[in-house]
C-alpha cells in the first residue's frame, strides 16, 4: 500500500517534469503535417505545405539534398576517420611498449576533460593559414581532432578486455604483432568499433559550431547550419517550416534512437561531453 | 628499439599529427593570438601594408604629432619644382608642358588635384585628352596620404620625399600608426581586465554553470535516478530512455522546440492567454526569463549523463542493505538519505568536475536560443569569446581579444582537466603491457 502511493507520487511528479519534454516532441510530429488557427494548439487541417523545402530551395538557400549529402559526407568521414585513428592509436597505447606510454595515455585523459569547444577560434585562424577554411576537408579533419581523445580512450578500454591469451597464443604461432591486431585482436573489439561509431555519427549530424565557424558557405553548408540559418532569418518565422526541416534532419537520430537505445545508454554514461 | 615499440609509433602516429595540429598547435596558438592585434582589419598574413588616411592622422594627432605635420601629411599636395619636374620627364610628359611649367611656373604648389588640372588646362601646352590630364599631373603629386605602400622602404621614402625633417621618435610614431597589419601586444590583456563587461561576465558565468550542474547535472539527474530505482522496471526503462533524448537530439533543433514553447504566439503564450496573461516572448521578454530558460535548456540536456551513472550506481548496491533497513523500519526517503546517497559520493564528485568543466567553456545552446540577449545579460565567458572573435554585428571579427578571452578558458580547462587526472586515481587505470616482444 505504502509502496503503491510513494509510485504513484513518483510517477506525478516525472510526469511533470517530463512534460515540457512531451509536448515538445509531439508538436515536433503534428505540426509539419498540420496548420493550426492562432491562438489555438488544436490543429484544423491536414497539409503539406511545410515540407515544400523537398523540392523547392527557398531563395537565397541551399538545396535542401546537397546540405543533406554534405551533412552525411561530414558524418560519414569525420565517423571513418575517428574509427580508423583511434582503433589503431588505442590499440598501441592499449597493449604494445610505445616509449612514452604512460605520458601519452595522461595526455589522451587531460585533453578528454579538456573543453574543446575553446579551441574554435585557434582553429578557424589555423584553417584560414592552411587554407582548408571553408572546405569540408578541413571540418572534417577538425571535428575528428577534436573527438580523437575520447575515440582512443573507448578504444582503449575494449582493447584491455582482450584477454591476453589471444594475442599470446598468436605470438607463439610466429605471427607478428600487427597481424595478430589485425587477425585476432580487431574482431574482439566490433562491439567497441560499433559503440564508437553510432557516438561519432550523431556526435557529427548534431555538430553546429565547428561547421558554422569553419565552413558557412552555402555549398558546403551542412542541415545544422542550413536549419540554424533558416530559424535566424526573420523575414519568413514560420515554425511548420521549421520543425518539418527539423524532423527531416533529425530523422536518421531517431532511427538511431530506435534501434540503439540500450547502446546509447552505456555510450552517453562514460563520460562524453554535455 | 623493440618491434612493438616501433610498430606502436606507427600506430600512434597518425594520431600524433592530428592531435599536434588541431589540438596542441590550436592550444599554443590561443596563446600566441592573444598577444595581436589580429583583426578581420589586420588580416591574419603576417605583412602589412602602410598607409595614412582619416583614421590613422585622428591617431597621430592624439599621440602629439605637431599639427603642421599631420595637415602636411593629410594634405592631397600638388608642387611644381625640381624633383617633381624631373618625374613628369621621365614618366614621359610632352617637353613643352614641362619647360613652360619649368620656366613659367617653378615653386608653385596646388592643394587639390583639382585645383592642379584646372591649372594644366589653362596652359597654352595644355594635354589634349583627359587622359593625358591624369598622366600628367601624376607625377606632381607631393602626397602620400589615402596610398598603400606595401613594404616599409617605400613607405619611408614617401614619407622623406615631403621633405618634412622629422625626428626619429615622430617618423617611428607615424610609422607605427600607418601600419595596416597585425602587430604584438599586450593591448588585449588590459582591455580585457578594465571593460565593464568583465565583471560581470564571470558572474554569469558562475550562475550558468554553477545552477545548470546543481540543479539539473547533478540534482536533476539525483531525482531521475533514485525515482526510477523504485519504479516497475519498465516504466523505469522508458522514463530514462525518455529523458536521453534531449541528449541525442541535435542542439539546434532541441533549441528550436523550447523556442516554440516560449515564443509569443507559442505553447506557453497561447496556454496561458486564457488566464488573461499577456502573449509574450517568454524567451527574451527579461533578463530572468531568459536565464530561466538558458538553465532549463542546458539542463535538460545535461541530466541524462548524470542519471545513467547515478543509476547504474544505485543499482550496484547490494538489494540486503535495502532489505536490512526496511525491516529495521526506515521509510523511502530514509533509505535514500542512509542507503542511497552516501553510495554515490564519488560518482557525484565525478558528474560534477567534469561537467562542470564542460559547461565552463559551452555556449552553443546559449547561442542558439538567447544568443546573449537581452541586452548582454545572458552572455557568458565563453560565449564573449565566440563574439568578440567569431560573430558580431559590426563585422569587425577581433581574433587577438577573442583568443585573449579565450585563453583564460583554455588555462582554466587545463588546469582542471590535469587536476582530475589526480583526482580520479589516474595510475590504477594503466597497466603496462605484458608482452614485451
Amino acid at each position: 500500500m505504502q509502496s503503491k502511493l510513494r509510485n504513484l507520487v513518483i510517477a506525478v511528479l516525472l510526469g511533470l517534469t517530463s512534460l515540457p519534454l512531451v509536448v515538445m516532441l509531439i508538436s515536433l510530429l503534428l505540426d509539419t503535417v498540420t496548420t493550426t488557427r492562432p491562438g489555438s494548439l488544436v490543429p484544423d487541417r491536414f497539409t503539406l505545405d511545410a515540407w515544400q523545402f523537398l523540392w523547392s530551395a527557398p531563395p537565397g538557400r541551399p538545396s535542401i539534398w546537397i546540405t543533406t549529402f554534405n551533412t552525411i559526407v561530414f558524418a560519414g568521414c569525420s565517423t571513418l576517420l575517428l574509427l580508423a585513428v583511434s582503433s589503431t592509436a588505442g590499440y598501441a597505447l592499449a597493449r604494445l611498449n610505445v616509449p612514452f606510454r604512460k605520458f601519452f595515455l595522461a595526455g589522451v585523459l587531460v585533453m578528454h576533460a579538456f573543453p574543446t569547444v575553446t579551441l574554435i577560434i585557434a582553429i578557424f585562424l589555423i584553417l584560414q593559414m592552411i587554407g582548408l577554411y571553408n572546405h569540408i576537408g578541413g571540418v572534417i579533419l577538425a571535428k575528428t581532432a577534436l573527438d580523437l581523445p575520447l575515440g582512443i580512450w573507448i578504444m582503449k578500454g575494449f582493447y584491455d578486455t582482450v584477454p591476453w591469451e589471444i594475442e599470446m597464443a598468436g605470438v607463439q604461432d610466429g605471427a607478428s604483432r600487427f597481424t595478430v591486431w589485425r587477425k585476432l585482436v580487431l574482431p574482439q573489439i566490433k562491439p567497441g568499433l560499433m559503440a564508437l561509431g553510432i557516438f561519432s555519427v550523431i556526435s557529427g549530424w548534431s555538430e553546429y559550431i565547428l561547421p558554422q565557424v569553419l565552413a558557412p558557405r552555402n555549398d558546403v553548408q551542412v542541415l545544422s547550419v542550413y536549419l540554424a540559418a533558416l530559424i535566424n532569418n526573420d523575414t519568413h518565422f514560420d515554425f511548420h517550416v521549421f520543425k518539418a526541416v527539423g524532423l527531416f534532419y533529425a530523422l536518421p537520430i531517431f532511427v538511431i534512437y530506435l534501434f540503439f537505445q540500450n547502446k546509447l545508454m552505456t555510450i552517453y554514461g562514460g563520460g562524453t561531453k554535455g | 628499439m623493440s618491434a612493438s615499440a616501433r610498430l606502436g609509433l606507427v600506430m600512434l602516429a597518425p594520431s600524433l599529427v592530428i592531435v599536434a595540429l588541431l589540438f596542441l598547435a590550436p592550444v599554443i596558438l590561443t596563446g600566441v593570438f592573444s598577444f595581436t592585434t589580429m583583426t578581420t582589419g589586420t588580416g591574419i598574413s603576417a605583412s602589412g601594408a602602410y598607409q595614412i588616411d582619416d583614421v590613422a592622422a585622428g591617431t597621430l594627432r592624439s599621440q602629439g604629432v605637431p599639427a603642421e605635420i599631420l595637415d602636411r601629411l593629410s594634405a592631397e599636395l600638388f608642387a611644381i619644382d625640381d624633383t617633381t619636374l624631373a618625374a613628369a620627364r621621365q614618366a614621359g610628359a610632352a617637353e613643352a608642358l614641362v619647360s613652360e611649367l619649368a620656366t613659367g611656373h617653378h615653386g608653385e604648389s596646388f592643394p587639390t588635384r583639382l585645383a592642379f588640372e584646372r591649372f594644366l588646362k589653362s596652359l597654352s601646352a595644355r594635354p589634349a585628352t583627359t587622359r593625358d590630364l591624369k598622366a600628367a599631373s601624376a607625377p606632381f603629386r607631393r602626397s602620400i596620404v589615402n596610398t598603400r605602400y606595401e613594404s616599409r622602404e617605400t613607405f619611408l621614402a614617401a614619407l622623406d620625399s615631403l621633405d618634412l625633417r622629422l625626428d626619429p621618435a615622430t617618423t617611428a610614431k607615424i610609422e607605427d600608426t600607418a601600419y595596416t597589419g597585425w602587430r604584438w601586444t599586450t593591448a588585449n590583456y588590459t582591455r580585457m581586465l578594465s571593460s565593464a563587461e568583465s565583471f560581470y561576465r564571470p558572474l554569469r558565468t558562475v550562475l550558468y554553470v554553477g545552477a545548470t550542474v546543481a540543479l539539473f547535472n547533478v540534482g536533476f539527474a539525483l531525482v531521475l535516478a533514485i525515482t526510477t530505482f523504485f519504479l516497475p522496471s519498465r516504466t523505469a526503462a522508458a522514463m530514462r530512455a525518455l529523458w536521453l533524448l534531449p541528449r541525442i537530439l541535435p542542439p539546434v533543433l532541441h533549441v528550436l522546440l523550447w523556442k516554440w514553447l516560449a515564443w509569443d504566439n507559442g505553447f506557453l503564450s497561447t496556454v496561458l492567454a486564457p488566464f488573461g496573461v499577456a502573449s509574450r516572448n517568454w524567451l527574451l521578454d527579461n533578463s530572468v526569463n531568459a536565464w530561466i530558460f538558458v538553465i532549463l535548456i542546458n539542463g535538460f540536456v545535461g541530466a541524462s549523463m548524470g542519471m545513467i551513472i547515478f543509476s547504474s550506481a544505485v543499482r550496484a548496491i547490494p538489494v540486503t542493505l535495502f532489505y536490512a533497513s526496511a525491516t529495521d523500519g526506515a521509510s523511502t526517503l530514509q533509505q535514500v538519505r542512509h542507503v542511497i546517497l552516501p553510495q554515490l559520493r564519488w560518482p557525484i564528485l565525478f558528474v560534477t568536475c567534469y561537467q562542470t568543466l564542460s559547461l565552463l567553456a559551452s555556449f552553443e545552446y546559449i547561442l542558439l536560443s538567447t544568443n546573449g540577449r537581452p541586452g548582454t545579460s545572458t552572455e557568458v565567458w565563453a560565449l564573449a569569446a565566440y563574439h568578440t572573435a567569431l560573430s558580431n554585428y559590426t563585422g569587425n571579427l577581433e581574433y587577438g581579444l577573442g583568443a585573449a578571452l579565450a585563453i583564460v578558458l583554455v588555462v582554466i580547462g587545463l588546469i582542471a582537466s590535469t587536476a582530475y587526472l589526480r583526482l580520479f586515481n589516474f595510475a590504477t587505470l594503466v597497466p603496462p603491457p605484458r608482452i614485451e616482444q
